[in-house]
C-alpha cells in the first residue's frame, strides 16, 4: 500500500471528510488514515461541519444557545461550544424577532414542558405502557433484569416468607456469584448452596457460579441487559448498565423476593441531570479520574434520587469499558440511573452479544433537565478520592508521597482489559515496591484470559503482584486483602468508606489504574504521567 | 396504624454510609437478631450496646449512602430503633428501610433544632415532630410508601395483597 502524500490527503479530505471513507478509497483502514492525518498534522474535519457563517448567523437571530442549537439538531452546550470556537462571547446586540418569543416564556416553555422527556422519563414510560409520564410519578413496572449475586442467599429466604412457589419469570433472573467467591466461610458456603440448589428447582438458567466473575461484568458481557431495557439488581452499582444505554438501578434483598414473585415493583420517575464532557483527555487521565472530578464537584448525594445523562465528545469517544467505569460510579453521587446514550460505540459492543432485538432510547431535544453542568477535561490531571467519602477528591500532585501499604488494582469499576492493560504497561519490568502489596482483580473469566494471552498476567506476576480470581472480595473487604490498623490502601474500585477494607482504622484512597499501578511501583501514591511520557 | 412514635434520640452526622451502620464483613449473616447485634458498629462500635429499645436515629444528609445491603435497615430496626430521622436519605436505604418496616422522617430543620439524648414524639397522622418546647412538622410520604410502612413491611403487605 502507498501512503498518500500530505496534498493528496487533504484533497482526499476534502471530498470524502471521514477517516473511513478516505481509507475506503485507499484501502486501508479507518486508523491508518487517521495515523497518517496526525503524521501529516492534518485535523480531523477539513471543513468545520457548521462554517463561521453559519454559527454566526443563527447566534444573531436568536442569541440563545438552546434555540439555536435545535436549528441544527445539536444541544445547548454543543452550539455554545462552536460559538467559543468561533469568538462568538458576546450577546447579538441587534434584536431580532425569534429573540423577541424569549421574552414571553410562560406560554412556550410550558409547550415545551409538556412534550420533551428525558431518558428515564421515556423509558419507564414505555414499560409502563404509557405516552407520556411526568417527574415525581409512580408507576409499576416489570424489569427486563433482576439480578441477585451472593446476596441471593438472603432473597432466597425473604422469597420463601412470601409464599409464592414460583418466580414469575426464571430467564429473567441472573445470579453470578462473586461477592465471596469461593467462599471464604461456612455460612457463605451453605447460602451459595443453597442458592444452587434454588436455580435448579426454579429453572434459572442464568445462574453462573463462583468460575465466571464480577456480577456487573457477567452480564454485560453475555448480553443480559440491552439498550432501552430495565433492569433491578441486589447491588448498589447496578447502575453500571447504564453505559449500553439501559436504565438500571439498585434494590434491596426483600424488594427482589417481591420482583421474584410478582415481577413488578413500583418506580418514580426522578429528576434528570445532564453532564456534558468536553475535550481530549490528556495523557495519563482516565475515564475514573473524570468520574471522581465530577464527583468532586457535585458532592456524595448531588445526584441523589437522580437520573444522570452523560453527553459531549469526550463520551462519545470513549469504549464501553470507560463509559461503565463513569456510570458505575454514578452510584457513588447517589444516581438512579446513570444513562450513556446508545451509538455505533454501544452497537459495535453489542454485535456479538445482543441474543434479542433492542430498541435505543434517546431523550426527547426539548426534554427537561434539573440541572445542566459542562466540563472540561482536556487539562485535567489525576484525581484521587482521599478517605472517607468519595467526594473528598484530591488532584495527584497534592496527595502524592503519602506511603501505601496496599495496591488494589481491579473490581467491576476498573478490572477490564483496558484497565489492566495500561497498569501492565507501567509495570512491563518493574516491581511493586518491597513495602507495598499489589493485588489484581480481573473483572471476569473472559477478561482473565484475554490478559493471559497479551501477557499481562506475566507482567504482574513478574513485578511480584497477586493475581486474585475474578470476584468482589477484597473491595468490600469480604476477604483477601483485608487491611489491618492504620494501613493505607490505593485501589481502583469505587468505595472509600471508614472501614470498608477492613480495620476502622485504615484508609482507603480511590483513584485510576495508571495511578495505581505507578504507586505499586513507589510504594506511595505517585503521578501515573511519570511512567507514561515516551 | 402507624400513629405515634416515641424515644430518645441519637444524633449521628452526615453521610452515614451503609459500612458504618453494617460492616461487609457481617453480610453472611442470616437471622435478624444475630444483624441486631452489629447495628452501626462500624460508627461506635459500642452502638449495639447502648441502644434501648424504642430510639430514635436522627442522622444527617445523605443517610445510608453506599451498598444496597437491606441489612443496614434490618439490623437498625431490630435491634430496638423505631424510627430514623434525617435531613436526607439515600435513595437505596430509603427503599430498603420502607420494606423492612423501619419507619423514617425527612426533615431539613428537625437536625438543626433537635439534640442527642432529647426525648420526642414523632406523629404521623398530624405529620409533626414534637419536643418538649416545639413542634417541628414534615412532610408526608407518599401514599403507596406509607401503606408499605403501615403493614410492617415489604413482606406482610404483599402477604395481604396477595390474600385479597
Amino acid at each position: 500500500m502507498r501512503i498518500p502524500k500530505k496534498e493528496e490527503l487533504i484533497k482526499l479530505q476534502a471530498q470524502y471528510k471521514t477517516d473511513r471513507k478516505i481509507g475506503e478509497v485507499l484501502g486501508a483502514p479507518a486508523y491508518l488514515v487517521a495515523y497518517w492525518r496526525r503524521k501529516k498534522k492534518i485535523l480531523k474535519y477539513a471543513l468545520p461541519k457548521y462554517s463561521f457563517e453559519r454559527i454566526k448567523e443563527l447566534w444573531e437571530i436568536h442569541g440563545d444557545d438552546l434555540k439555536a442549537g435545535r436549528e441544527l439538531s445539536i444541544s445547548k452546550a454543543a452550539f455554545y461550544k462552536w460559538r467559543r470556537k468561533y469568538n462568538l462571547l458576546e450577546k447579538p446586540r441587534v434584536l431580532k424577532l425569534a429573540q423577541l418569543e424569549l421574552s414571553l416564556p410562560e406560554m412556550s416553555k410550558r409547550f415545551i414542558r409538556d412534550k420533551g422527556m428525558t431518558i428515564a422519563q421515556k423509558g419507564l414510560s414505555l414499560k409502563a405502557g404509557k405516552k407520556e409520564i411526568q417527574v415525581g410519578e409512580i408507576v409499576y413496572v416489570e424489569p427486563d433484569l433482576a439480578m441477585s449475586h451472593d446476596n441471593a442467599g438472603l432473597v432466597i429466604r425473604q422469597f420463601k416468607e412470601i409464599g409464592v412457589s414460583r418466580v414469575w419469570n426464571p430467564d429473567k433472573i441472573v445470579i453470578p456469584l462473586d461477592h465471596r467467591a469461593p467462599a471464604e466461610s461456612e455460612k457463605t458456603a451453605e447460602a451459595h448452596k443453597s442458592i444452587r440448589i434454588f436455580v435448579k428447582e426454579q429453572g434459572i438458567k442464568n445462574f453462573y457460579d463462583i468460575k465466571e466473575g464480577i456480577c456487573h461484568q457477567v452480564v454485560i458481557e453475555k448480553g443480559h441487559i440491552l439498550p432501552g431495557e430495565l433492569a433491578v439488581g441486589t447491588d448498589s452499582h447496578t447502575t453500571s448498565y447504564g453505559c449500553l444505554g439501559a436504565l438500571s438501578t439498585g434494590i434491596g434483598a426483600t424488594e427482589m423476593a417481591a420482583v421474584w414473585a410478582t415481577g413488578k415493583i413500583w418506580l418514580r420517575a426522578p429528576e434528570s441531570i445532564k453532564l456534558n464532557l468536553f475535550g481530549r483527555l490528556p495523557l495519563g487521565v482516565y475515564a475514573k479520574d473524570v468520574i471522581l472530578y465530577i464527583i468532586g464537584k457535585l458532592t456524595v448525594e448531588g445526584a441523589n434520587y437522580k437520573s444522570v445523562e452523560f453527553y459531549g465528545d469526550t463520551v462519545e469517544n470513549m469504549s464501553v469499558s470507560e463509559r461503565f467505569t463513569l456510570a458505575n460510579l454514578s452510584m457513588e453521587m447517589g444516581g438512579k440511573f446513570a444513562i450513556i446514550p446508545f451509538d455505533k460505540v454501544t452497537k459495535k459492543y453489542l454485535n456479538n452479544r445482543a441474543k434479542r432485538a433492542y430498541h435505543p432510547i434517546y431523550a426527547d431535544q426539548n426534554a427537561i433537565y434539573e440541572n445542566e453542568y459542562e466540563f472540561e477535561l482536556d487539562k485535567l490531571e489525576p484525581q484521587v478520592a482521599c478517605p472517607h467519602n468519595v467526594d473528598n477528591v484530591k488532584s495527584i500532585d497534592e496527595v502524592k508521597g503519602i506511603k501505601i501499604d496496599q495496591v488494589l488494582l481491579g473490581s467491576c469499576t476498573n478490572g477490564r482489559i483496558d484497565d489492566l492493560e495500561i497498569a501492565a504497561r507501567i509495570l512491563k519490568g518493574k516491581k511493586a515496591h518491597p513495602h507495598t502489596r499489589m493485588l489484581v482483580l480481573p473483572g471476569s473469566k473472559s477478561i482473565y484470559l484475554e490478559a493471559l494471552k497479551k501477557g499481562f498476567i506475566k507482567t504482574f506476576l513478574e513485578a511480584n503482584c497477586v493475581v486474585l480470581n475474578p470476584g468482589c472480595g477484597p473491595c468490600l473487604g469480604a476477604h483477601q486483602g483485608i487491611l489491618a490498623k492504620g494501613e493505607k490502601c490505593l485501589a481502583t474500585t469505587n468505595r472509600n468508606f471508614k472501614g470498608r477494607m477492613g480495620s476502622n482504622e485504615s484508609e482507603v484512597y480511590l483513584a485510576s489504574p495508571a495511578t495505581a499501578a505507578a504507586s505499586a511501583i513507589k510504594g506511595e501514591i505517585s503521578d501515573p504521567r511519570e511512567f507514561l511520557k515516551r | 396504624m402507624l400513629k405515634e412514635i416515641k424515644g430518645r434520640v441519637w444524633k449521628l452526622g452526615d453521610n452515614i454510609d451503609t459500612d458504618l451502620i453494617y460492616p461487609g464483613k457481617c453480610l453472611p449473616i442470616l437471622d435478624p437478631q444475630e444483624m441486631a447485634k452489629h447495628a452501626l458498629e462500624g460508627y461506635d462500635k459500642d452502638f449495639p450496646n447502648k441502644i434501648q429499645k424504642g430510639d430514635i436515629i436522627l442522622g444527617g444528609s445523605n443517610f445510608g449512602c453506599g451498598s444496597s445491603r437491606e441489612q443496614a435497615a434490618t439490623s437498625l430496626k431490630f435491634a430496638g430503633i423505631s424510627c430514623v430521622i434525617a435531613k436526607s436519605f439515600s435513595r437505596i436505604f430509603f427503599r430498603n428501610a420502607i420494606n423492612q418496616g423501619l419507619a423514617l422522617v425527612q426533615s431539613r430543620e428537625a437536625y438543626d433544632l433537635i439534640e442527642g439524648g432529647e426525648i420526642l414524639t414523632v406523629n404521623y397522622v398530624s405529620g409533626e415532630i414534637i419536643t418538649e418546647n416545639r413542634k417541628i412538622p414534615f412532610p408526608p410520604l407518599p401514599e403507596i410508601v406509607m401503606g408499605i410502612l403501615e403493614d410492617g413491611g415489604l413482606i406482610e403487605h404483599l402477604k395481604k395483597s396477595l390474600k385479597k
